[in-house]
């Protein structure tokens, strides 16, 4: 077999991460029930252990008509697209969906979502926010005992334990290949493009995990082997819920704007924990959500841990800057963007907030924010 | 050899503006360039505007396209000029203008047909950080050509009745299309159009203050943009901040200008 270029897995990347309709059938005409799961924390190992595969729904880019009549206009269009989707039939392959409540705009989106698509098996998942306490482990491992409960019956099968430590492997080693392929995109922007980065990324939430990493692994091990890098653009960490737009991530490319780490839900945020070795595997996914952290959706008792982790990742990766795409309507997003800010002007780094959402099609004044900023960058450097 | 000449190039939403600049020798500052002309037409992005600003700027002067050594632009409708060498932001460019018109600038605030931007600017007139408005056109241009059509009255009229009025009316939306309903219920209860006008003056002040605070205010501040000629929101503008503001009777070209002298660096840029 000969092995492909870097520029042929990338493409491959992109063409997973462009097309979910053609995966989904492809699984469907495999013989395998997919699950639908929404932002964020999913246990999916659950769902591979039900031998069924789980299936990413961050919404999608469009025009929202349908889901109009379930929500207000300045809402979230994640949630929006979610339900559009499922509204215009998009979802109707799944056998099933996942959906947690941890933010305000989830939640009544569940409500929502169970009235206007019944006929699409729901479950409903709660997070609690006091995660670490022994009771917080235990609520978790008990909405997970649901989860567990309710794929089995889409699934007609039990998961075992078995089954379940070898899912937690199977994802284990994909969220380690994950974060060595940030790392490595960082190092060699020359031959990862924001857009492919992002395609890299975000085609693991249309692919079997294991086939995922195993295509990673080969893209990781090419990358590696690479020269140096001698990048003479700037380097910036990028923040948000979704950074998968093209059309914004061409803009930074359009500029000499390499994405060397990013604090973003889709991404990092979503593998930078391993599920720890527990002799039992329903403890062991509670104990993982217990030690989730830096996120605006996530309890912070000391509240400023999150922007002072985004400081000191926008200094371990070498990033100049730091470009925040805030989603239009997230409220735990905008609420805590003064704190981020402040954070960030305070360690001298520069930032820029560009406003979006999956709606967007006019990227005008998105361009010239962040030609000025690369300006900015530039001047500093 | 003859001086250099550049040309600086704004698309806007709503206007096109045009300067030529003109090497002369150096004071030690950036300055040292001379406005050999200047050109405005009052249609932007997607019109007959940008080519027709750039035949206005040559005709006025005795130089021909051919003259210019490198030809920047800038504004919304930057990517769209055929005639230039090379494209930049109008954030950097207006920095770059107010800096070469008031050195001691520190925070540049810009209100111009659809966006509204404030600048901060640090040493040796580089763009430090800055913020603009989110997609809306309240405490644009484009609020106030709205207001002055619902108001019958024309723009350039307006700071002149605001400074009339006897009585505070509060337009207390700034969302345009709200607005417009608060100010036709506002006729309807017989209010005086000079106190209506006024109080949308404040009203953009209060959003462009609240745009403002985010980066920070530092004197000296300076207004540019179409919306500095208007001497109502200027006014309110200070009052809100409670600080002084300068403006240039070269306001609308500042971006252009900016980008005229841009094109200088990178014509220095391109010879080093």
């Amino acid at each position: 077999m000969t092995m492909s270029t870097i520029g042929e897995l990338l493409n491959q990347f992109d063409m997973i991460a462009s097309n979910p309709k053609a995966q989904l059938e492809k699984y469907i005409a495999g013989g395998k029930q997919a699950i639908g799961c929404f932002p964020y924390y999913v246990p999916e190992e659950l769902v591979r252990a039900a031998d069924m595969v789980p299936f990413g729904v961050w919404g999608a880019e469009g025009t929202i008509n349908s889901a109009k009549k379930y929500f207000a206009p300045f809402y979230c269009t994640i949630a929006q697209m979610g339900l559009e989707l499922a509204l215009n039939g998009k979802l109707d392959k799944l056998s099933g969906v996942i959906m947690p409540s941890i933010c305000d705009t989830l939640r009544p989106l569940t409500q929502n979502f169970r009235s206007a698509i019944p006929q699409l098996p729901f479950i409903f998942l709660a997070h609690p926010q006091n995660r670490r306490a022994p009771y917080g482990v235990e609520y978790t491992k008990s909405q997970y005992g649901s989860v567990k409960q309710k794929l089995e019956a889409i699934a007609g099968k039990a998961i075992t334990d078995s089954a379940l430590k070898d899912a937690i492997r199977v994802y284990n080693e994909s969220r380690a290949a994950r974060r060595k392929f940030v790392k490595l995109a960082g190092q060699h922007p020359e031959s990862v493009s924001p857009i492919h980065r992002s395609a890299v990324l975000k085609s693991a939430y249309f692919m079997d995990k294991a086939e995922h990493t195993a295509l990673l692994t080969e893209l990781n091990s090419q990358l590696e082997a690479l020269p140096k890098s001698d990048w003479k653009g700037s380097k910036i960490l990028l923040s948000g819920i979704l950074a998968d737009s093209k059309n914004l991530l061409q803009i930074l490319a359009d500029h000499n704007m390499a994405v060397v780490a990013d604090d973003v839900a889709q991404q990092s945020r979503a593998f930078r924990l391993d599920v720890p070795e527990a002799d039992d595997p329903m403890t062991a996914l509670a104990l993982q959500f217990a030690g989730q952290d830096y996120d605006v959706l996530l309890y912070d008792p000391e509240l400023n841990k999150r922007p002072e982790h985004v400081v000191n990742l926008t200094r371990e990766n070498g990033a100049q800057g730091v470009v925040i795409l805030m989603m239009q309507f997230c409220d735990p997003e905008e609420m805590e963007y003064p704190s981020l800010k402040q954070a960030l002007d305070k360690a001298d780094i520069p930032s820029v907030s560009i406003g979006f959402d999956q709606q967007m099609r006019d990227f005008g004044q998105a361009r010239t924010q962040l030609q000025a900023f690369a300006d900015v960058l530039s001047s500093k450097r | 050899m003859s001086a250099r000449t550049t040309m600086g190039i704004d698309i806007g939403s709503t206007a096109s503006k045009c300067i030529i600049l003109r090497e002369t020798p150096n004071d030690g500052r950036e300055n040292g360039r001379e406005i050999v002309s200047k050109a405005l037409i009052p249609f932007g992005a997607g019109t007959s505007g940008p080519v027709r600003v750039i035949d206005q700027a040559l005709a006025d002067c005795d130089y021909r396209k051919e003259d210019m050594a490198y030809i920047l632009a800038t504004g919304y409708g930057r990517n769209s000029v055929e005639a230039a060498n090379f494209e930049m932001s109008e954030l950097s460019c207006h920095a770059c203008g107010a800096y070469f018109l008031f050195p001691g600038v520190r925070t540049v605030i810009d209100i111009g047909g659809q966006d509204v931007k404030v600048l901060r600017i640090g040493k040796g007139g580089a763009l430090d950080t800055f913020v603009m408005n989110e997609k809306c056109a309240a405490g644009t241009g484009r609020f106030l050509e709205v207001m002055a059509r619902v108001l019958e009255v024309k723009l350039e009229d307006m700071a002149r009745l605001s400074a009339q009025s006897t009585e505070r009316v509060n337009i207390s939306s700034t969302c345009t299309v709200f607005a417009e309903s608060e100010v036709i219920s506002q006729l309807a209860r017989n209010k005086n159009k000079r106190d209506i006008i006024n109080g949308i003056h404040r009203s953009v002040a209060g959003r462009v203050a609240g745009l403002a605070r985010r980066v920070g205010v530092e004197k000296d501040v300076v207004m540019t943009g179409g919306v500095a000629q208007n001497s109502g929101v200027l006014l309110a503008l200070e009052n809100e901040l409670q600080t002084d503001i300068e403006t240039s009777p070269l306001s609308q070209y500042v971006g252009a200008l900016g980008a005229a002298l841009l094109a200088f660096r990178k014509l220095g840029s391109l010879e080093a």
